[in-house]
């Protein structure tokens, strides 16, 4: 008898097996019921809380909270601090990715290491740290106020705190991308001729533009959504250090619920549409990844 | 275009990879750099290529010196075992690459390119495949391309580390079947590093063979294949039996047990290196040029019959028959019968085998 063996993937089965792994319905309804009630409690509940409070005296309160002076500031700021941090950060975590994934030096393990110290330490203490370095008692203070240079409750303190917090993502993403990928193609630019940077954007960023763009989606809601860092060198002067996650804590001490909300609900928007690109680029990229695997399979044993 | 290269030396740490290597390529062969794992073949094609840089000695091409020329300058085709092709890019703009990648002055007119890239479509045969792109062909349309991509800038060598490496059985000899017509063609000096003793075989105009860093032997096909060098050489071009024996008087004996009445030789002992096709089985004994061995498996699946034994001394004997003369035989399992070497090759005692 002949037979026909069909490939499928392996999550999938025929219709009317049953997997050695599966639970009965009762069980299989109560996990996914306790994730679901989970999720709608912690997560889509508070979510539309956010919404409910800022739109709850109507959308023109909801407008007035957001034209108000110091709530436009705070979102100028965020934007200002955003716009330096992530570009600074896309720089800095290509040219490691690039350095740790395509060469070996000394010191490779330390500086993997170094790359991830933000998200170990709580971010007040990354706050702490430019306080002791610029701040009027610290390290650099004196100098810094001799020459009538203000980081330290100022902008520039808000944005070197951004950019120390959000540090390892665009880095973190690429390194292990970069690293998987070898060094085959680079070499074959060379030898058709191509110069470093050629190399650099014809074969190397278009191999990891989504890696890059997925890590770039997470710093920037970081940079934006940053409080305790901030807080610290910030200072709170309304209108002109205050970033938005600020603005909202003063508006809610002040019991100013809709407006706090308001601006509140701009950071939620925010999130939503990162989540929203995330999963677009996460989508993209396994698609990538299935193709690079593919290709890798058909190469065999080497 | 020749290549030389002149006492190449490479360490990697506490590895050499290759210990003061001495090698010519003359102009339009297309030579093949066989060894096994290990032995420096991939390292020496990529010191020629530029991508690696030897730690002393020298490349040259036509004679001038081009060690110190980096990978990019050198302008030398390169074919990697995996393809390494663009995976962004189309077949066409793989193809084009090299050319569009050249300083304004030197770039061809954009109709040129495309006319160029068509060509060599052609010559690769994928003329309708030339927007897919890498993800979408097979192995060795992939390897097809790679090739078209490193000819597109007219190299003035062609170098190809492991090429059909990656691809499945009766692709590799197709293919390389292809690229030996090609190489007839355009006559460009090629060299191709393999492990594969066949594909060295039929391919190469020449072939190097390499082990743990030296060059063992260089010569055509015939020649390391039948007048092999060193016993490594022998090994590796092929199977072989292995005999601890001795020559006396003139005579080789296989092993000690054949002439038990001798002392040890002073002739020195002997390693005996046998094909399996040059061992013939017979159910009578001959006159004295004859071992017994009792037959333990028989393969006649394929061109030839492989039988697998053991000599009466209680070592391993592989011999290979013809079908006709195994249906003669009608050799059955456990059968004693009798071996007669109908070829030797006797090299003094090797202490690694």
């Amino acid at each position: 008898m002949a037979t026909t063996l069909t490939l499928r993937n392996p999550g999938t089965l025929l219709p009317g097996t049953v997997a050695a792994t599966t639970e009965g319905p009762l069980v299989r309804w109560l996990l996914t019921g306790i994730a679901a009630l989970f999720l709608g409690l912690f997560l889509l509940l508070p979510l539309t809380m956010v919404f409910a409070s800022a739109l709850a005296k109507g959308l023109t309160v909801y407008v007035e909270s957001l034209r108000e002076p110091d709530a436009l500031a705070a979102i100028r700021l965020t934007l200002l601090a955003a716009a330096i941090a992530v570009p600074a950060n896309v720089v800095f975590g290509v040219a490691a990715a690039w350095a740790i994934g395509k060469f070996d030096f000394f010191g490779k393990s330390l500086l993997i290491t170094l790359i991830d110290l933000p998200f170990a330490v709580s971010p007040v203490v990354s706050g702490l740290i430019y306080v002791l370095l610029f701040g009027l008692q610290g390290v650099l203070g004196p100098w810094l106020a001799a020459h009538d240079i203000k980081i330290i409750f100022a902008v520039p303190g808000i944005v070197l705190a951004t950019i120390f917090v959000t540090f390892p993502f665009v880095a973190r993403e690429l390194i292990p991308l970069i690293q998987a990928q070898g060094s085959e193609e680079e070499e074959a630019a060379l030898t058709l001729g191509a110069s470093g940077w050629r190399t650099f954007f014809h074969v190397t960023l278009p191999n990891v533009k989504w890696g890059l763009l997925y890590g770039v989606i997470l710093c920037n809601a970081r940079a934006m959504g940053e409080f305790g860092a901030v807080s610290v060198v910030s200072g709170h002067i309304r209108g002109r250090t205050n970033t938005m996650p600020l603005h909202i804590e003063i508006l809610y001490n002040e019991y100013q619920f809709v407006p706090a909300f308001a601006v509140a609900s701009l950071l939620a928007l925010l999130a939503l549409l990162t989540l929203f690109v995330k999963s677009f680029i996460e989508w993209r990229s396994k698609q990538q990844l299935a193709e690079l695997e593919a290709a890798t399979a058909e190469k065999g044993p080497s | 275009m020749s290549i030389a290269a002149v006492g190449i030396t490479k360490r990697f740490g506490p590895f050499t990879a290759l210990d003061n290597i001495d090698l010519s390529i003359p102009s339009g062969e297309l030579v093949a750099l066989l060894g096994p794992s290990g032995s420096g073949k991939t390292t020496l094609l990529r010191i020629i290529a530029g991508l690696e840089f030897a730690d002393s000695g020298t490349v040259r091409f036509d004679g001038s010196d081009i060690t110190d020329q980096s990978a990019r300058e050198r302008r030398v085709g390169f074919v990697f075992q995996h393809y390494a092709l663009f995976r962004h890019m189309t077949v066409f703009e793989n193809i084009a690459f090299g050319l569009r990648v050249r300083p304004r002055k030197l770039r061809p007119a954009k109709n040129e390119i495309e006319r160029r890239v068509k060509d060599l479509l052609s010559l690769i045969q994928l003329e309708n495949l030339a927007h897919r792109y890498p993800a979408q062909l097979s192995g060795g349309q992939r390897q097809r391309v790679a090739l078209a991509r490193a000819l597109a800038v007219e190299p003035s060598v062609l170098l190809l580390d492991e090429p059909f490496g990656a691809l499945d059985a009766k692709v590799r000899v197709e293919l390389r079947r292809w690229l030996r017509q090609l190489h007839d063609e355009i006559h460009i000096t090629s060299v191709f590093v393999t492990h594969d003793q066949e594909e060295a075989l039929e391919v190469a105009d020449r072939v190097v063979v390499m082990n743990q860093g030296h060059i063992e032997q260089v010569g055509s096909p015939d020649e390391v294949y039948n007048c092999p060098a060193t016993p490594f050489v022998y090994r590796f071009l092929g199977n072989v039996n292995l005999f601890h024996g001795r020559i006396d008087e003139g005579q080789t004996y296989l092993h000690d047990a054949v002439d038990p009445g001798r002392a040890a030789s002073h002739n020195g002992s002997k390693t005996v290196y046998v094909r399996p096709h040059w061992l013939e089985i017979r159910r009578q004994p001959n006159d004295e040029n004859h071992f017994r061995a009792t037959i333990k498996h028989i393969n006649s699946a394929g061109p030839v019959v492989k039988v697998e034994a053991v000599s009466e001394w209680g070592s391993p004997v592989h011999i290979e028959l013809s079908q006709e003369r195994f249906r003669d035989l009608q050799l059955t399992r456990n059968e004693a019968v009798f071996v007669t070497p109908k070829e030797v090759k006797v090299f003094d005692a090797d202490p690694a085998a």
